[in-house]
């Protein structure tokens, strides 16, 4: 960036570097109070210094809204954006990132998410704690799994995840009642009944947790050491409706079809605290053998009829 | 349509010009695929004179009717953000004109599937469209999906349907179950349509 950018035009409110082969961009920054939007695409930026310190405190901070740094060579997102405390927008598509950093729930107030096209393996369930988050792009990456804590993304209007590694999604999927656009293809997803039959039976801890809670057994902090009382903390409730029961490491893991306006079945993961559980999607029968493709999906086909535009085909 | 005796040249020198000539072309009996194909393809595309029809939507692609030809075919022009795409779709039986006015498009065809098909559908080649590029096709040819995969670059492309239609099916990739939509306009005649 040119030197005494910011004596000469001290009311920036867009600034447009794209395609100029930045390799870095300085200090100048700090010094305009006014910038909104900030454009940086097809640089090259992504090395140490791509970004100068002390952002955090520059007035940059609060006035950035957007910031677009898609066709760089960023293989991890910069610590140093995570203080721009206003981000609005922020697209780093097409760069190089191997994964998110947990600390992107900094950027609260961030409603357009744009990582497609990098090799991001993994989504860290701290991505879910943008309350404002509107449109989030995944596509063209390396992501295996969805992790159910992005169902808390109240705001979330459309997701897109095509071209990735996923076989299946999370039943919790089916709580993004504002999801109008969600995007599949290219992805291995699972198309026959699959049932994960590898149990492993509860350990002893496992069965005095799951006691403890289904029996509402009080207890204090003073009762037990500060490990256990941790460990009972990460209970999660069955999803049978008839068991009522939790579960914390051991439980079956097993893949349903939900139906999504008789046009697209989609393969959702849930889990079960035992083989003898049924899924809340199956009607009244008990026994797991039992349980066939077509099972009814009542409650699953309501959430489902939400989602009016998933696009799989 | 079919091909008349002898094929004109056209050069169209600007959108306005393009769309007179169509007009001129359209109020035939016989319309020549290849002689449309050329003046689309004839057309150095100007942003200043469709950016007023080019409205983008940050979740999705949009339509944006341009011109509705007299009954004889619909001209509109797609905005495709970064990643957008559509889904598998045909065509109604209509003859599709898809033309690069901004950026790159990547299409894709497919084979239609089986009347019994319950397994992927056959993808029959891709290619990636470029600037003034004019790509056909009808629902003899195949299905085909089109999609922005740029991750910096928005595209915009000119699209010529005749006659017109606003439903078509959507194909499941993995099973090559069809699904009837409606498609609406996102704009018209460089109005934002509101619903």
């Amino acid at each position: 960036l040119p030197a005494g950018l910011s004596q000469w035009f001290p009311a920036l409110e867009v600034l447009d570097v794209s395609g100029t082969g930045l390799t870095e961009m300085g200090t100048e920054l700090l010094s305009l109070p006014c910038l909104h939007t900030l454009l940086a695409k097809n640089n090259r930026l992504g090395g140490p210094g791509s970004l100068p310190k002390g952002l955090g405190q520059a007035p940059l901070a609060r006035s950035l809204r957007v910031l677009n740094l898609s066709g760089n060579r960023f293989s991890e997102v910069p610590p140093a954006l995570l203080q721009l405390r206003g981000l609005r927008s922020l697209s780093l598509g097409g760069n190089r990132l191997h994964g998110i950093p947990p600390d992107i729930q900094e950027l609260q107030s961030l409603e357009f998410l744009y990582l497609g096209g990098n090799f991001i393996t993994a989504i860290p369930p701290e991505l879910a704690k943008l309350p404002s988050l509107r449109y989030l792009v995944l596509c063209d990456n390396k992501i295996q799994s969805i992790p159910p804590q992005l169902a808390q993304l109240h705001s979330l209007r459309s997701l897109s995840l095509h071209n990735n590694l996923l076989t299946y999604l999370p039943r919790e999927i089916l709580n993004l009642v504002h999801l109008d656009e969600l995007s599949l293809r290219g992805n291995p997803l699972v198309v026959r009944f699959v049932r994960d039959l590898t149990y492993n039976p509860p350990s002893l801890q496992e069965l005095a947790g799951r006691t403890i809670k289904t029996r509402n057994i009080p207890y204090t902090p003073s009762d037990l050491p500060e490990s256990l009382v941790r460990y009972l903390s990460l209970a999660s409730n069955c999803p049978n409706p008839k068991c009522g029961g939790v579960y914390f490491d051991s439980c079956v893991r097993q893949i349903k079809f939900v139906d999504f306006c008789g046009k697209y079945r989609l393969p959702l993961m849930h889990y079960l605290c035992s083989p003898e559980c049924s899924s809340p999607f199956s009607s009244a029968s008990q026994s797991s053998t039992s349980q066939s493709e077509s099972d009814s999906e009542d409650e699953a086909s309501v959430a489902a009829h939400r989602m009016q535009k998933v696009l799989l085909g | 349509m079919e091909q008349p005796v002898q094929t004109e040249t056209w050069k169209a020198q600007s959108l306005e010009e393009l769309v007179r000539i169509l007009h001129q072309i359209f109020a035939e009996d016989k319309v020549s695929v290849e002689e449309v194909q050329a003046l689309m393809e004839s057309y150095e595309s100007n942003p200043e004179e469709w950016l007023q029809y080019a409205k983008f939507d940050q979740y999705r692609y949009t339509r944006n009717l341009v011109d509705n030809g007299n009954g004889k075919f619909n001209l509109m022009i797609l905005c495709w953000g970064e990643g957008h795409g559509s889904s598998i779709h045909d065509h109604t039986d209509s003859h599709c004109f898809m033309k690069i006015l901004q950026g790159n498009l990547k299409e894709t065809l497919f084979e239609w599937p089986e009347k019994k098909g319950n397994g992927e559908m056959t993808k029959k080649s891709e290619r990636v469209l470029r600037e003034n590029q004019c790509a056909y096709i009808n629902d003899s040819i195949g299905l085909h999906r089109v999609e922005n995969i740029s991750h910096t670059e928005s595209a915009v492309s000119l699209h010529l349907y005749s006659p017109p239609f606003n439903t078509c099916n959507t194909f499941d990739q993995r099973t090559g179950h069809k699904h009837k939509v409606t498609m609406t306009f996102y704009s018209q005649f460089g109005e934002r349509t509101v619903c």
